[in-house]
């Protein structure tokens, strides 16, 4: 049997408000700027039916492409058979939250800069194993505790027939 | 009356979800506040700013200022009780003291953002609807009235602050339909009404006309003017004095405070602390149960 084609069929659960985060949407929401170019992430809410995207959008996260008045252009992409298509969509602000992706990268940037600058200051030449990131290196030699940390023994069983 | 069940039970707890903290104070008005705050995204960050006038019962907050996620910017702020400095000493909550509230912050922020020559607004007090036009470059400071939770009726004082603000020279959108003196059903507006009752002409034919009555009641009612040497027929006089020593000089005075640091909580205790407070008591206890055992 074919599927309605309703655009929130489906959406029960989605565009649910959360556990006891119903009601009056806090100002943050609106007082939050954002320029042509900034990465947001896509996130539904049932609570406010103007400029909401689709469900397809829904948790995905795109560029800022425009600004209106109480809404962005989104560019985002889509999968659609066996190609990805990047899509305009209009979204107003209560769907939209600036996505935490690129702060690790930026904040980076901005600590290489603060340190590339004192070096130039200075005189210093800047190893670039600083200003990378590493992965997680294996442990260091340490001592371990065993005063409330008694070690246990572990042991397979004794390989038993039952029948 | 049998048995209830309880509403307030643990399940309603967990599921009860509070109303934002201000809303429960029962102090602010979040759709109003919305639409008053929030500014047109592609206007980025400009500033939108708001006109915050409250009057608590002895004294009128008079605030510009602008929101921030972190929190409200105040860039000016004058108040009811300042205006001793500027020579009126009673009646500090009244009509002709919110319209003087309104004048010194106007008058005080224009001079703290180097407008106050440009833009003079209503230099005679004359009651007739005024707003302020462009002149030079600079386009006047512009504000919205924000009142709050209270009630908008013609007449009120609210609308005096806010008259007292346009006339000093920032720009509120605004019209006379609420002012003292505006007549509904004709639709007019009566200027003259409303420039008396801005020097107070209210007050001082009450003052007269309780005078002749009833003396007794006249001086139990207006002992404070009695006291401060305010009469009848000089309280315009102080109110046009008041106006001029306020154009004249409308910077804040700053007051000198000594910061006390205060504890709100108990200190925590060192570890040494709690383990003598712990043998104490187990001397105490121990020495009580000696007693009870040598009855």
């Amino acid at each position: 049997m074919v599927n309605s084609k309703g655009i929130r069929r489906g959406t029960r659960y989605m565009f649910a408000r959360d556990f006891r985060k119903h009601g009056v949407e806090h100002l943050s929401t609106y007082y939050r700027v954002y320029s042509r170019g900034d990465i947001v992430d896509i996130k539904g809410n049932g609570a406010f039916q103007k400029g909401m995207p689709h469900k397809v959008y829904h948790g995905r996260t795109g560029r800022v492409f425009n600004v209106t008045k109480h809404a962005v252009g989104v560019i985002v992409n889509k999968r659609v058979r066996t190609r990805v298509i990047p899509k305009r969509i209009n979204v107003r602000l209560e769907h939209i939250k600036p996505s935490t992706c690129r702060i690790d990268f930026l904040n980076r940037v901005k600590a290489n800069d603060r340190v590339k600058h004192a070096a130039k200051e200075s005189g210093e030449r800047v190893p670039q194993s600083l200003l990378k990131r590493q992965p997680k290196a294996p442990a260091l030699a340490h001592l371990v505790k065993t005063k409330n940390n008694k070690p246990e023994l572990l042991a397979p069983l004794r390989f038993e027939i039952i029948a | 009356m049998g048995f209830v069940k309880v509403v307030k039970n643990k399940a309603y707890f967990k599921r009860y979800q509070v109303k934002l903290r201000r809303r429960r104070e029962g102090k602010t008005d979040y759709q109003a506040r919305k639409r008053l705050t929030v500014q047109d995204k592609n206007k980025y960050n400009t500033p939108k700013y708001r006109l915050i006038v409250r009057f608590s019962k002895k004294d009128i907050t008079a605030q510009i200022a602008y929101s921030k996620i972190e929190g409200d910017v105040v860039v000016a702020a004058a108040y009811a009780h300042e205006l001793p400095r500027y020579g009126v000493k009673v009646g500090l909550t009244n009509y002709a003291a919110a319209y003087a509230t309104g004048l010194l912050l106007a008058r005080r922020h224009l001079k703290a953002i180097k407008l106050d020559g440009t833009y003079k607004g209503l230099e005679q007090c004359n009651g007739e609807f005024y707003n302020v036009e462009q002149e030079g470059d600079a386009a006047p400071f512009k504000a919205v009235l924000d009142i709050g939770l209270s009630r908008t009726t013609t007449g009120a004082k609210i609308f005096a602050v806010m008259k007292g603000v346009a006339d000093g020279g920032i720009e509120i959108p605004h019209s006379e339909t609420r002012f003292f003196g505006y007549d509904s059903e004709s639709k007019s507006y009566n200027a003259e009404a409303h420039r008396d009752r801005i020097f107070g002409k209210h007050v001082s034919e009450y003052m007269t006309s309780l005078k002749e009555e009833d003396e007794d009641a006249f001086k139990r009612h207006f002992s404070k003017f009695i006291a401060a040497g305010v009469t009848a027929e000089n309280l315009e006089e102080m109110y046009k004095k008041a106006h001029t020593a306020i154009r004249a000089n409308p910077e804040a005075v700053k007051k000198e405070k000594k910061v006390e640091k205060k504890r709100w909580t108990a200190k925590k205790l060192t570890y040494a602390e709690r383990k003598s407070r712990v043998s104490t008591k187990k001397a105490y206890l121990l020495h009580l149960k000696a007693q009870m055992e040598a009855q």
